[in-house]
């Protein structure tokens, strides 16, 4: 038997004693997945992004002079950079129902109407400072010119009234975008909220309880999936008529779940088999005790990114309904909407076209982006 | 075999039950006849066409009468095109649908493999990232949007295609390109990922051991099972493409049913709403146990009993 000596009970030095410890502090999972999150570009971009569109829509409007329901009929159409002719001093733009717009400064301050209209040479008349022009509509677009049939002078100026211009009915594109992100934004969480709800619910019961009750739940969801899911949201809203918003919510609520409900099924079915699940279920816990304290948090991850890939397509779902006239109704602003009623003058006014369809794009690749990043974020497989 | 065959047929069966039911239920929900969305008719004229329609039958009568007709094959008379019935205007729209959905599967199929290949083969390098920045792309941008650029630019602006109408077989390219986007990407990110853990498995490393050449090990041995996936998804890409007709139907001026189908739901025409979905619903369904079929044809692994 060796003797202990003195020096055994001498105090450790910090080197010995840090040997002793873990290598580094042990990090949370929601801390592991931030930072994992977080190093991604492409994720802070989409973050980035959505944060842009929620201030875009919620602070917005109350900037803008104008309202979203507000028509000019003397201003439809008005492009947001102007192509104005110079006349003497003064600058015209040209808009496409043969008035003539004066423009002061990039704002639109008043509006001209023709002397007369000359039908056969396809001209309106107009009498500006005195003299005689004719604004020729045979040219697409329209050209002023002076009386020996020169094109005047032309410049380019930003419409500062309409910073993104006016569609076919005078209302401000701008304020109708910012109407629209409410509506997409609105549509997408609400909806989303509403899956996770009944998808979390369902998954887990049929997970959980497995045996018939399993069997039939997840019959009932293949049915239900046997066909598109666009489909049943035609139907729903067509059973809803045009009811706006709500009915648009309660269409993809009711129908989208049934991801979430497969995603949460799966989840649980791997984790009711373990072992801290059979050692509460000893100890006396009841099911839903079990589901909601055990089972349900340690799906997490797969649950939130299901819900976060259902934000693009909840988006898309209801710009696709407004687009084929199924959507919120007039004059309330939506994106697909919007999209829709640019399709008609699309070749005299592409631009009516191109802010919302540019919209429903960013919105659709921000949330995408934020989505592939969790996924990346949450499956450690893919940490290198 | 047969008896798997046999059990989907019946399931496949039942689906389509519950799916007539839903639809002629959700339809006789709504409030208000089919004809009180216009103007209001003479209380003679309503009365004489509730007759015509047999609208003035218990519900559960016009349930048996609906289900009768579905069973004869028979979907009813349309309510707004005077004359047609709900089979004429399927029959009408339906081969430019399925033309338009085959053309774009074939697109789709024809890009996104070889795509996906590139991709998988070249991991990391800027092809990689080409093909990754397409399908986000894809993915992202809605299928009426894509159709109403490629509109824009290439028939309006450009004149290379016309702008609406299947006259020539040119009007079909546009609408086949807007409507291959999403499903062009989803596949070669599929492929992509497929061929990527195919490439990893024991018998690649074998056949690399072997000292073929890669060509050999990728085309003869690595493609084959990375395709198994692809096929899995070929049934709901199928029904995706079919789906999505209906707004690039609508821009281009398709005569196809999507065009009927959006049609019927702004005319609230009730029974060709009832019989396009369950046309729809039925074709679908068809072709998603086609390519079950298929699937279990080429995978041996996959076992039909189950």
């Amino acid at each position: 038997m060796n003797q202990i000596s003195q020096s055994d009970w001498a105090p450790l030095t910090a080197q010995e004693q840090q040997s002793e410890t873990l290598a580094s502090k042990p990090v949370s999972q929601l801390r592991e997945t931030l930072y994992q999150f977080s190093r991604r570009k492409t994720a802070i971009l989409g973050v980035v992004l959505v944060v842009l569109t929620i201030l875009f829509a919620v602070a917005g409007p109350s900037l803008c002079a104008h309202t979203y329901d507000e028509q000019q009929l003397s201003y439809v159409s008005v492009a947001p950079v102007l192509r104005v002719y110079e006349v003497g001093e003064k600058l015209y733009y040209v808009p496409t129902n043969g008035k003539l717009i004066e423009v002061e400064d990039g704002c639109l301050t008043n509006a001209v109407r023709s002397k007369r209209e000359d039908g056969k040479n396809k001209r309106f008349v107009f009498e500006l400072e005195g003299e005689t022009y004719y604004l020729n509509y045979r040219n697409s677009p329209f050209t002023l010119e002076d009386t020996e049939g020169n094109e005047l002078p032309t410049r380019r100026v930003l419409n500062k009234t309409y910073p993104l211009g006016t569609d076919g009915l005078g209302r401000d594109i701008l304020v109708r975008l910012m109407y629209g992100a409410r509506i997409s934004l609105t549509v997408a969480f609400v909806a989303t909220l509403v899956t996770l709800i009944i998808g979390i619910l369902y998954g887990s019961i049929s997970g959980y309880l497995g045996g018939t009750v399993d069997l039939v739940m997840m019959r009932i969801v293949d049915i239900i999936s046997s066909i598109p899911l666009t489909m049943y949201v035609i139907l729903i809203m067509v059973l809803f008529g045009n009811g706006g918003l709500k009915s648009i919510i309660i269409a993809l609520g009711s129908v989208y779940w049934v991801d979430m409900a497969r995603v949460v099924r799966g989840e649980i079915l791997t984790l009711k088999k373990r072992e801290y699940v059979a050692a509460a279920h000893t100890m006396g816990s009841s099911t839903w005790y079990i589901l909601r304290k055990h089972l349900i948090p340690n799906a997490i991850g797969p649950i939130i990114v299901t819900a976060t890939m259902q934000i693009p397509s909840a988006i898309f779902t209801e710009a696709f309904m407004s687009f084929i006239g199924l959507g919120v109704s007039a004059p309330m602003a939506s994106w697909g909407m919007m999209c829709n009623d640019a399709l008609e003058t699309m070749q005299l006014a592409p631009y009516q076209l191109a802010f919302p369809a540019g919209a429903i794009c960013l919105a659709m690749f921000a949330f995408n982006f934020i989505g592939d990043g969790l996924r990346d974020a949450f499956d450690p497989q893919m940490r290198k | 075999m047969l008896r798997f065959i046999a059990k989907r047929i019946v399931t496949m069966l039942l689906t389509l039950f519950v799916i007539m039911t839903l639809t002629f239920f959700i339809m006789h929900a709504i409030p208000g006849g089919p004809y009180s969305a216009g103007k209001r008719l003479p209380e003679e004229i309503q009365a004489a066409l509730d007759e015509k329609y047999k609208l003035n039958d218990p519900l559960y009568v016009q349930f048996f009468d609906y289900m009768n007709g579905v069973l004869h094959l028979d979907l009813g008379p349309s309510f707004k095109y005077e004359g047609m019935s709900v089979n004429d205007l399927i029959a009408q729209g339906f081969p430019t649908s399925a033309t338009l959905g085959l053309l774009s599967m074939l697109f789709t199929l024809a890009l996104s493999i070889p795509l996906g290949i590139l991709a998988a083969l070249k991991r990391g390098k800027w092809q990689d990232t080409f093909v990754s920045v397409i399908t986000t792309f894809g993915v992202t941008i809605p299928s009426f949007v894509v159709a109403t650029l490629l509109e824009y630019f290439l028939a309006y602006r450009a004149r290379l295609f016309p702008i609406y109408g299947v006259a020539e077989w040119k009007g079909y390219v546009l609408p086949m390109i807007a409507l291959s986007g999403y499903s062009l990407a989803f596949i070669t990110r599929l492929m992509r990922s497929s061929l990527m853990e195919v490439m990893r498995s024991d018998y690649i490393r074998m056949a690399r051991v072997k000292g073929l050449s890669e060509r050999q090990i990728v085309l003869r041995h690595g493609l084959r099972n990375s395709l198994i996936p692809v096929i899995t998804v070929l049934g709901p890409t199928l029904a995706g493409l079919l789906m999505g007709s209906f707004v690039v139907e609508k821009i281009f001026a398709l005569p196809g049913m999507g065009r009927f189908f959006v049609q019927s739901i702004t005319n609230r025409d009730y029974t060709a709403i009832m019989g396009f979905t369950l046309f729809y619903a039925a074709v679908l369904i068809v072709l998603v146990f086609l390519v079950d079929i298929v699937y279990c044809i080429v995978d041996p692994r996959i076992q039909l009993t189950e």
